[in-house]
């Protein structure tokens, strides 16, 4: 149930807490234990890994298994751009941005030509592929892999304000493109493909454009993440482990919705930290849980608190006020 | 071998647990070997009751329920459902590789100077062949494999004719599991294998069942032929190290160019 009655004071108090939260977040490393923040930074790094997956799971239902392609990218280029060519680090990660898009404009030809599960099966295949490619290419130093030496000079609090601009940046990438034209083309494509083709929505122009946007982010969120690790090699970067972090925290916290990786991405890493020293049986949890959520409620934890209870932080519709301006 | 098991993966389309599943009914035929029976055979009989049942139950209570939510609920609980089964591997077995041992293991049919033909990819090629003949059989020639056919052509037509399709599902997946138990003692006994080689299974079954056409049985045959060519050859021109990319990429040109299979029903209409 949604209150209607004094909508604007709603909105503000709303606005209040977000940028409470956000001033919040932005001091966190002058008060809490380095701990803290170390958990907070990879919060928001899988949390916008999330957020992309959704994009496409969620939003534009392309369930793909090979958003590793493009961490893996985002990591080598990282590495490529500050170990052999000593250039700075910041540079290294907006490259694997752009490489990544580069490589998904390449592969959405062949690849958008697939439907369904041989979408998923294209995506992941591409994924595998790349990682015996570059476990052969000398270039990239084989499977031995590149140090990230410029990591080193980083402390955890640098890594952290990265991470939180990555994180933060997503979410409200995708808050806005919802709200976009974009985002009303996306709604009428998921509630029937063939309507809004015929309204004008160009499928193909649409899905490319989300598939583009979350191959940037995932590719700098992968650069971020490397920062982090300080270590590549192929068969890490490119593995289909990144891409199940995503699909269990888009899962659990409810697919298609905005809240969703967000909290998806706080269980997640809370859930692998309390179980460092035991990384199988967090997954093995994990596992159980979505598969769980699937069956009792397919919406996750935000979908079924708002169907239930009208709660909702970030709406992704518009209010007949905005359409009207937008209009 | 991996045919084999790929035959019934083309019918249970979305399913992505097929590669866990061979690697489980491997650990579950070297355990029993070892442990409780001694024998290789009087274990693979175990496994292939055994995962037949867990097949029936995953399909019966999980699989089937959300089968009616769209193609993507059904997708992420095999997804899910493989990645708990690799991991709980992981957790008994460790990381270390192993393989099954026997008489056959390390014995050569034909050795001379030219070619040496080993006993277990004869004994693969035997087993293949015989299973893809009963499966045919099956398939083509009784009521229970007519039904199979009609629900992967068509479920709304399926039902009208009075097929029960979700138990026909279930019941596929029983057939899809035994034949996931054979594969799995031949992989065991052919290669060494750990917890994670799932992944690289589901990919070739895929692919084997992709190149050669969902539900064709034929084309599963031509298929697992393309492929293997497809990554020798790579291996040849390129060096050892592109071998399973040759295939990925061969799989990947197919896969654009004619996604429903060299020889599928659908093209031939």
């Amino acid at each position: 149930m949604q209150f209607n009655f004094n909508e604007d004071s709603r909105s503000k108090f709303k606005w209040g807490i977000l940028v409470l939260l956000l001033a919040i977040l932005c001091t966190l490393p002058l008060w809490a234990p380095e701990y803290f923040v170390m958990v907070f930074m990879l919060i928001f790094l899988y949390m916008a890994l999330g957020q992309m997956w959704n994009l496409l799971a969620g939003y534009t239902g392309l369930v793909s298994l090979g958003q590793q392609i493009f961490i893996g990218l985002g990591g080598y280029s990282l590495a490529v751009i500050t170990e052999l060519y000593d250039l700075p680090m910041l540079l290294g990660l907006f490259v694997g941005g752009v490489i990544s898009v580069i490589f998904a404009l390449v592969i959405s030809q062949p690849i958008f030509k697939m439907r369904g599960v041989y979408f998923t099966i294209g995506t992941w295949i591409a994924a595998e592929a790349l990682a015996v490619f570059f476990s052969n290419w000398t270039y990239v130093r084989s499977g031995q892999g590149f140090n990230i030496t410029a990591s080193y000079d980083l402390t955890t609090v640098d890594i952290y304000y990265i991470a939180l601009v990555v994180g933060i940046g997503s979410v409200a990438l995708v808050y806005f493109l919802l709200r976009s034209r974009l985002g009303l083309a996306l709604m009428a494509m998921r509630d029937n493909e063939s309507a809004a083709e015929t309204m004008g929505i160009e499928l193909y122009k649409t899905k490319l454009k989300c598939f583009l946007i979350s191959a940037f982010v995932t590719g700098v969120a992968g650069g971020a993440l490397y920062l982090s690790i300080a270590y590549i090699q192929p068969f890490a970067a490119y593995s289909i482990d990144w891409t199940v972090a995503m699909v269990f925290m888009v899962i659990i916290g409810g697919i298609g919705t905005l809240e969703g990786p967000i909290i998806g991405a706080v269980v997640y890493v809370v859930l692998k930290q309390f179980l460092y020293d035991y990384p199988g049986i967090s997954m093995i949890i994990l596992g159980v849980l979505a598969v769980a959520i699937i069956l009792i409620a397919p919406k996750g934890i935000m979908g079924t608190l708002h169907d239930r209870y009208g709660i909702e932080f970030l709406s992704a519709r518009r209010r007949s006020k905005d359409v009207e301006s937008a209009a | 071998m991996e045919i084999i098991q790929s035959v019934l993966n083309g019918i249970l389309l979305g399913g992505l647990y097929s590669g866990d599943l061979v690697i489980v009914s491997t650990f579950l035929c070297m355990i029993i070997a070892a442990q409780v029976t001694g024998s290789l055979l009087l274990a693979l009989v175990i496994t292939i009751c055994f995962m037949a049942v867990i097949g029936f139950l995953l399909q019966n209570f999980l699989i089937n329920k959300v089968l009616d939510k769209g193609d993507e609920p059904p997708l992420l609980v095999t997804f899910g459902v493989s990645i708990f089964l690799s991991n709980v591997l992981l957790l008994l077995f460790g990381a270390d590789a192993r393989s099954i041992q026997s008489p056959i293991t390390s014995s050569n049919v034909i050795s001379s100077n030219l070619v040496s033909v080993s006993a277990v990819y004869l004994l693969n090629f035997v087993v293949a062949v015989l299973v893809i003949g009963a499966l045919h059989y099956v398939m083509k020639y009784t009521y229970f494999g007519r039904s199979i056919r009609a629900t992967s052509n068509d479920v709304t037509a399926a039902e009208l004719m009075g097929v029960n399709t979700k138990r026909i599902y279930s019941y596929t997946m029983c057939l899809a599991m035994a034949s996931a138990a054979i594969a799995g003692l031949l992989v065991g006994m052919t290669f060494v294998f750990y917890p994670s080689t799932g992944t690289q299974y589901l990919i070739i079954a895929f692919g084997v069942v992709v190149i050669g056409g969902m539900g064709s049985l034929l084309g599963t045959l031509v298929g697992g032929v393309i492929l293997g060519l497809a990554q020798l050859l790579g291996a040849y021109f390129f060096g050892a190290g592109y071998q399973l990319l040759a295939g990925y990429i061969v799989l990947l040109i197919i896969l654009t160019i004619k996604p429903e299979g060299l020889l599928s029903t659908a093209a031939r209409k």
